[in-house]
């Protein structure tokens, strides 16, 4: 059986969008920016390039690009939404990423989460917050197959919910659902 | 060497079907070493080595013994493991033996053959049942020093773990489909089905293999392998909630991890959990030796334990035929059946009949005699019975050295019932059985009191299928049908709840009927005569039914006898609760992984780790931890502190501030939505400054305060207390959505996106020059261009940061936030550049001195949800002129303004150096009994800065008391005196910060 591997992605920068997706003008005003389209439908996401786009709530999204490009597309997004109802913050730093990498990778978030991930609802491309060790937390699966997971938790509580990942995944307490595994 | 296990039968065909001979296990039993073999549970190993006394009773302290072979065991509770790792109160039928395993009896002293406390059962006709509801009143102080420890060290069973407990644990979330709960054959049928209509399954059977029961009757099924199947054994249901949201412990072979705990969730839930047979209440039946006939045919076909060299089966149903038939078939001894009915039709019994096993009809086992204080069987006193029976007049005596005994069974219907389902009465097997229930679940097999193996098997199959269509949203289709084929012909079972004694119910004549509880019929009768004529009252007075067993064995039996007792059907009087977990559930599996370093996620602030490497004191702060000081070594606390905030004063300090909450607000409503939250304005802030606004719930009491910068026109950033950050976010929220959605603004917190340092004190401003120094910079620090209570953006020593020029101390002060990653460079940079200035890191004990020392107040210590801004002195900054804001109209409320209240004042205790504590209380006469309270302190510090003790207290019309002189009663008798004053101690024109 494979090993889940863990790390930090720390070369994400994140934007974090709020506004009216049903405004004349604002999901143009974001798409020229982007150079892509605001996912609508709930716990999905959008991805060109080097950008991806995470829903959040029916009015907030947050945006992940490279760190470095964070800072200056946060400026460009809030000229852009000048003249809209919208906000657009850099919080690059107020979230640490987790990837989890290998089959059994959504196993281990959930002895953690309040949620199934090897449900068909949780196919590549969906985005749930949800309640990760009693943190408040979100999950995108990134890939099925391999199987990469981004669990997305507050800055502050990084090491604590690293601890809690490499406790969860440690080989002696594997585990696998429903014949999971090659 | 030990010498081999007396009780185990020879290989022999049809026994010890589960035990491998060719591996013994070596465990112990009170420090006893003794011999078993893979295969074995702690009670098989147990029996084989002729180990019948296993524990004592919960109140008599009487001997017991090994009485079922599952989950429905009530005697064999014993622990397991040393010291930390040592777990109590697990049922002996469920541990499966292992080498070294050490075992432990409980609830005796000095030892499990010579206990003390069976003295209790000679004394047994002075604490029936509800004994200590009519003793141990008086005197009243005697319950608590005398009484209660004494009965509690009496009664009871095992013994807490010493120490933190070694093992993991851990918890898991899952959904399913279909959840089948017993892995019998109806279980193995209701999964098989469920998973070939295309369900995710999830089956859960808490013995080590599947099967159930069926090897013990007409044989069980098998489970195909298929890839929507997931099968737990080792793993019991512990309880139902709402939703089908079930909790199931799973027991791992070692100890890392040593349970799992399942969180699941599942559309459809199928309870195939089985019967539990019950026994019948006769004289000494609790006698070790006497068991249910189901598992003395379990021992002896499973694990080649023989219960005895001759023995009685005692029955009112033909189930028990079985067992006396399989003894006859192992050559185990001789066997007498006893059976109450007068006239039993079974195919059971005529087989009995002829293997020539005697039959006694119309019979009751009477009395059961013993030695060696209780621990033997020697015969049996067996009478003529027939129902209504009173008394028996003649008795004839059988000896034997065991009894197997069977009145029935159960439909294990605890998870029916945890979550509201309806169970009916049953004539046809004499138990309640489910009925109704509002979630979807449905029960099979012998837990739907269907006992007949291809019935059972059909009822299984049958629900599977529909469950698995109506959780996949399909119409349920009939491709399984009940079998036509006629059952076994089997006897009626009639109802034997009390077998009657010729002696009295006590004196040695008990007839158990909560084995673990010690609930006697004599303690049921008892509680009907004094009135408690609702079963839910007897089972309280009594305690029957009651504890880890929740009445598996009892709970029926307890109701014949009421209703014999009473002349009420049973029916009529109801059933108990029953409660969750179905058997004892450790604490360390509800707690999962979430222990030791995992205990509580602690909020750690960018600057954490240099904080730890300076050996700082931490003080949590709502799930923060702050840096409290910072002792040197060889420095007290108190010093550090008096250091740390003479450094603010004197020279500079350096503070972590990144906890404070910080939310953006931003919309072209912003300005007017935050005039409404807070008491004073900001729609007259100008784009540049800050401003201290202070928050209000609708009662008009403070919950919340801090500065507000207005970024632009429309956009702001709110600081909020470091605790409060959360709550005030979601209170902005729900304003916004749910009362004033018509407002365009939008919230986004951003607390973890930034940190915050303080540097304060009076080289502040040369400090941040000297960064400015050491890198891209374009902020100017002058008083001119950057005044108190503005803040600017821009770069410093090449960070980005914004800086407010704000104060908490009184101090020349500003806070540069930062992007948190570069918060640690940032703290570093100005420890380097303050370095020629003296800077000193301080905490927050330092930061609360200062700002008592300014009169400042903290949300959570000079407020407590109750007080308002006039209470505190801050009635200047309720806006006489905004139309409205949250808490306005309360304000204005008579008893809010009227004179009596609590007012916020200073205090100069007589002694400069005494500290009066947090909390005490001010009296209007100190020799008054008893004294009237009028105020409490609400901080209270000696301050270095004046040399002197300095606190805070709310006093009932304090501001009009100035230089009035108050008593402060302390603990011990110590009376403190202290005279009014105000609250701002130092610098009360604020010049110090105006430079």
């Amino acid at each position: 059986m494979s090993e889940i591997v863990i790390e930090e992605v720390s070369d994400r920068g994140m934007i974090d969008l709020k506004g009216d997706p049903a405004a004349p003008g604002f999901r143009n005003g974001v798409a020229s920016v982007l150079g892509l389209d605001l996912p609508l439908e709930p716990r999905s996401s959008a991805a060109s390039g080097e950008t991806t786009v995470l829903w959040l709530s029916v009015d907030q999204w947050l945006i992940t690009v490279p760190y470095d490009q964070a800072g200056q597309l946060t400026a460009r997004l809030a000229a852009a939404l000048a003249e809209h109802h919208a906000l657009v913050v850099d919080l690059s730093d107020a979230r640490t990423i987790f990837r989890l990498r290998g089959l059994g990778a959504r196993e281990v978030v959930m002895k953690g989460a309040s949620a199934d991930l090897t449900h068909t609802d949780y196919r590549a491309g969906t985005v749930r917050r949800l309640s990760f060790a009693e943190l408040a937390a979100m999950v995108h699966v990134v890939s099925d197959t391999p199987e990469i997971l981004d669990l997305y938790v507050f800055r502050s509580v990084g090491h604590y919910v690293r601890e809690f990942l490499e406790t969860a995944a440690r080989p002696e307490a594997r585990v696998v659902l429903w014949g999971r595994s090659e | 060497m030990t010498s081999p296990a007396p009780y185990r039968l020879p290989e022999a065909a049809g026994i010890g079907r589960l035990i491998d001979r060719g591996q013994p296990l070596a465990f112990t039993f009170d420090g006893r070493r003794l011999e078993g073999f893979a295969g074995d549970t702690l009670a098989s190993a147990l029996l084989a080595n002729g180990e019948r006394l296993v524990g004592r009773s919960f109140k008599y302290h009487r001997p017991r013994g090994i009485v079922g072979l599952g989950s429905e065991e009530m005697n064999a509770l014993v622990g397991i493991g040393r010291g930390p790792a040592h777990e109590p109160n697990l049922q002996a039928t469920g541990i499966e033996l292992h080498d070294g395993l050490a075992a432990v009896s409980q609830n005796r002293w000095p030892s499990l053959a010579f206990d003390i406390g069976q003295v209790n059962d000679l004394f047994s006709r002075f604490i029936p049942g509800g004994f200590y509801y009519k003793t141990f009143k008086w005197p009243k102080s005697f319950w608590h020093h005398l009484y209660e420890p004494l009965i509690r060290r009496a009664a009871g069973l095992g013994r807490a773990p010493t120490g933190r407990d070694p093992a993991a644990y851990e918890q898991i979330r899952v959904d399913c489909d279909v959840l089948v709960v017993g892995g019998g054959a109806s279980g193995l049928a209701a999964a098989e089905a469920a998973a070939l209509a295309g369900a995710r399954v999830m089956l859960a059977e808490a013995e080590p293999r599947l099967g159930g029961v069926g090897d013990l009757y007409d044989g069980s099924e098998d489970l195909p392998a298929l890839a929507n199947v997931m099968v737990l054994t080792r793993t019991t249901a512990m309880a139902h909630f709402h939703h089908n949201y079930l909790l199931l412990a799973e027991r791992l072979t070692g100890d890392n991890p040593r349970q799992r705990l399942w969180k699941l969730r599942a559309k459809e839930v199928i309870l195939a959990t089985g019967a539990i047979e019950r026994p019948i209440a006769f004289a000494n039946n609790d006698r070790p030796g006497v068991m249910l006939a189901e598992a003395v045919r379990g021992y002896l076909a499973r694990y080649a334990v023989a219960p005895g060299r001759r023995g009685v089966v005692f029955t009112n149903n033909d189930e028990a035929y079985r067992t006396a038939l399989l003894i006859k078939r192992a050559g185990a001894g001789d066997v007498t059946i006893i059976d109450g009915r007068a006239d039993p039709h079974g195919e059971l019994v005529d087989e009995a009949r002829r293997a020539g096993i005697p039959v006694m009809l119309g019979h009751a086992v009477s009395q059961v005699e013993t030695t060696l204080g209780g621990q033997a069987i020697e015969a049996v006193r067996v009478a003529a019975y027939r129902p209504g029976i009173s008394r028996p007049l003649r008795e004839q005596k059988l000896p034997c050295d065991y009894l197997a005994v069977s009145g029935g069974f159960n439909p294990a219907v605890h998870l029916w019932c945890h979550n509201g389902g309806k169970l009916r009465y049953d004539t046809r097997i004499h138990a309640f059985r489910p009925d109704r229930h509002h979630d979807r679940l449905w029960a099979v097999g012998a837990a739907n009191g269907t006992f007949d193996l291809q019935q059972a098997i059909a009822e299984g199959a049958i629900a599977g299928e529909q469950a698995a269509a109506r959780a996949l949203g399909r119409p349920a289709t009939a491709s399984i049908v009940m079998p036509k084929a006629k059952p076994r012909r089997q006897g009626a079972i009639e109802p034997l709840w009390l077998s009657p004694a010729s002696g009295h119910y006590h004196d040695g004549h008990k007839h158990f009927v909560d084995f673990q509880n010690d609930v006697t019929v004599a303690d049921l009768e008892l509680a009907q005569r004094e009135g408690y004529s609702s079963v839910e009252h007897t089972k309280r007075y009594t305690t029957w039914g009651m504890a880890s067993d929740q009445g598996k064995t009892s709970s029926i039996v307890g109701l014949g006898v009421l209703s014999e007792a009473t002349g009420r059907p049973i029916p009529e009087i109801g059933t108990t609760t029953f409660r969750p977990p179905f058997t004892p559930l450790t604490f360390g599996t509800i707690a999962g992984a979430l222990k030791g370093p995992l205990f509580l996620a602690v909020r750690r602030t960018p600057a954490h780790d240099w904080q730890v490497a300076q050996g700082a004191m931490w003080e949590p702060v709502g799930q923060w931890r702050r840096a409290y000081c910072y002792p040197k070594p060889g420095e007290t606390k108190e010093q550090a502190i008096a250091r740390e905030i003479l450094a603010v004063r004197r020279a500079v300090g350096l503070l972590d501030a990144s906890t404070l909450g910080k939310i953006e607000i931003k919309g072209k409503d912003a300005a007017a939505f935050l005039d409404r939250v807070y008491t004073n304005s900001f729609s007259t802030l100008k784009v540049g400054r800050c401003r201290y606004g202070l928050m209000l719930n609708e009662l008009g009491f403070i919950i919340d305060d801090g500065v507000t910068a207005r970024l632009a026109d429309d956009h702001f950033l709110m600081h909020t207390t470091s605790g409060g950050a959360d709550r005030v976010a979601a209170w902005l929220e729900e304003w916004l959505q749910t009362e004033w959605p018509e407002l365009q603004v939008l919230v986004t917190p951003v607390t973890e996106q930034w940190a915050q340092f303080a540097v304060a004190g009076p080289e502040a401003r040369a400090v941040l020059e000297a960064l400015a120094l050491t890198g891209d910079s374009d902020i100017d620090l002058k008083p001119d261009s950057f005044p108190f209570m503005a803040w600017r953006a821009g770069r410093i020593g090449g960070f980005r940061v914004r800086i407010f020029r704000i104060s908490f101390s009184g101090e020349l002060s500003f806070e540069i936030a930062v992007p948190a990653r570069d918060g640690m460079k940032l703290w570093q940079a100005l420890l380097d550049a303050g370095k020629p200035h003296g800077i000193t890191a301080y905490g927050t004990e330092a930061l609360h001195v200062l700002r008592a020392e300014k009169g400042y107040i903290v949300v959570g210590d000079e407020t407590d949800g109750t007080v308002t801004p006039r209470d505190v002195g801050l009635d200047g900054l309720v806006s006489k002129v905004k139309r409205d804001f949250i808490g306005k109209r309360s304000l204005d409320q008579a008893f809010l303004k009227a004179a009596g209240r609590k007012e916020l004042v200073g205090l100069m205790t007589e002694d400069k150096n005494e500290v009066l504590p947090d909390g005490a209380q001010a009296v209007s006469d100190a020799a008054a009994r008893p004294p009237t309270p009028i105020g409490h302190v609400t901080s209270s510090y000696l301050s270095p800065t004046l040399e002197r003790s300095i606190a805070m207290a709310l006093i009932e019309n304090g501001r009009s008391r100035m230089g009035e002189t108050l008593s402060f009663p302390l603990a011990g008798g110590k009376i403190v005196k202290a005279t009014i004053v105000s609250p701002l101690f130092y610098d009360p024109q604020g010049e110090r910060q105006n430079v």
